[in-house]
């Protein structure tokens, strides 16, 4: 029992760490950088709202992963000195749920400015009045961006992990099993995930000055992004499965918390190392006097 | 390879599509089979409507530069880069400067021939 709580101990500080200081730090530097190395002055394409606003952000994005990470080190306490407690533990196992709430509530900070970055382009395209438009005449599939033997790991993950949970129930469960719910909740992020790609690959261009080839690089990230996060999912989901049966409930709450790490490394850790400032072009964004 | 199209240029965007893909075409820059882009893509791309990119995809595909292969998508005709050479209104043009002098050899004013022109237009749009 100790050393699976410790084996917990160690995982949530790792999420801790990783959530809540090393994805916000870098985020922060990044926003930084791009306004420091591509001023409003220079870049005003790049800035449709004054730049106190910005700068509001940051600042806002900076404190609130500040008492996030505060938060988690009052979790840790609290998982280490009321181990006994029921609220955090069963049977002297660390709950699964506290790893869960903290992941979720580490992952507000990014969904908030990802939904802000939606209003600053909005902004953009309303500031947009140049009349030459620039595609680039490439075909945009699915298959053209992500290797098809990702894909195919994606659907096989998905397809393995519900037999894999069949399998281990002798395909023997009834409507509100655990095992319904569990491939019901993998069809619904899935389909969410599929509707999102989709959206990445054929909707509205939302930033009016990027260049195609940006584009198309940051469509193939997010769509990596997606069937990576579905693979982490149906491992996930499969790990869950064999709880029922191996009795795992010991490392519950170190599974949950290696899955929200490995859910934030595929996604914003890959979105991080794959897009750069410095291979974006942002001579789009010099004013047109600028440019010509 | 990249489409440019102005919005405040005389010619239709459309239009601008068109001398653009064929021009890809014939000078190689595009081979026969090369996929396009769906018509939703470019239409979204260039932040123009979906019909504007599907009129300039039907006439290339009517002059058999380009051919559409159902849920595949569309691709470069096999014979795009000869097709492409063919300048339908060039040949329109050629065509009517031809009839216009013989009507005005006969007599006909041109008011009558613009009066006509458009007549016989209407009737066939019909």
């Amino acid at each position: 029992m100790a050393w699976s709580n410790n084996l917990f101990y160690v995982a949530f500080l790792s999420q801790i760490y990783l959530m809540s200081y090393y994805f916000p730090n870098k985020v922060l530097a990044r926003m930084r950088h791009v306004l420091a190395t591509y001023p409003p002055t220079a870049y005003p394409k790049l800035y449709p709202k004054p730049i106190e606003r910005h700068k509001m952000t940051h600042l806002a994005f900076k404190y609130v992963s500040r008492f996030i990470l505060l938060l988690g080190f009052l979790i840790l306490y609290a998982t280490i000195f009321w181990v006994d407690h029921s609220t955090f533990a069963d049977d002297g196992y660390i709950s699964g749920f506290w790893p869960a709430l903290y992941g979720m509530i580490q992952f507000l900070p990014l969904i908030v400015v990802e939904l802000s970055e939606f209003s600053h382009l909005k902004q953009m395209r309303n500031a947009h009045t140049a009349s030459k438009r620039i595609a680039e005449l490439q075909r945009r599939g699915l298959t053209d961006l992500v290797s098809p033997a990702l894909l195919g790991t994606a659907a096989l993950a998905f397809a393995g992990a519900i037999l894999f949970d069949l399998y281990v129930h002798d395909f023997d469960v009834g409507w509100g099993h655990d095992t319904v719910q569990r491939a019901l909740v993998m069809a619904g992020t899935n389909g969410l995930l599929a509707l999102v790609s989709a959206w990445h690959l054929y909707g509205r261009k939302q930033d009016p000055h990027q260049s195609p080839e940006d584009r198309a690089h940051k469509v193939a990230v997010n769509l990596k992004v997606g069937l990576y996060v579905s693979i982490v999912l149906s491992v996930f989901i499969a790990v869950t499965a064999a709880d029922d049966i191996y009795s795992l409930d010991f490392i519950d709450a170190t599974l949950v918390s290696v899955y929200f790490q490995a859910v934030s490394l595929l996604s914003l850790g890959y979105v991080l190392r794959s897009i750069k400032p410095e291979d974006i072009e942002f001579d789009v964004y010099k004013s047109d006097t600028a440019v010509t | 390879m990249q489409i440019v199209i102005h919005i405040d240029d005389p010619n239709p965007p459309f239009v601008q599509l068109i001398e653009q893909i064929r021009q890809a075409v014939s000078s190689g820059q595009l081979g026969p089979g090369e996929p396009l882009p769906s018509i939703r893509q470019l239409a979204s791309d260039l932040e123009l409507n979906n019909k504007t990119v599907a009129k300039a995809y039907r006439l290339l595909e009517r002059d058999s530069v380009i051919q559409s292969r159902g849920y595949r998508g569309t691709f470069v005709h096999p014979d795009g880069r000869a097709n492409s050479a063919v300048d339908l209104n060039a040949w329109v043009t050629e065509q009517l400067l031809g009839m216009v002098a013989t009507f005005r050899k006969a007599g006909v004013t041109d008011p009558e021939i613009n009066n006509v022109f458009r007549t016989v237009m209407n009737e066939q749009s019909d």
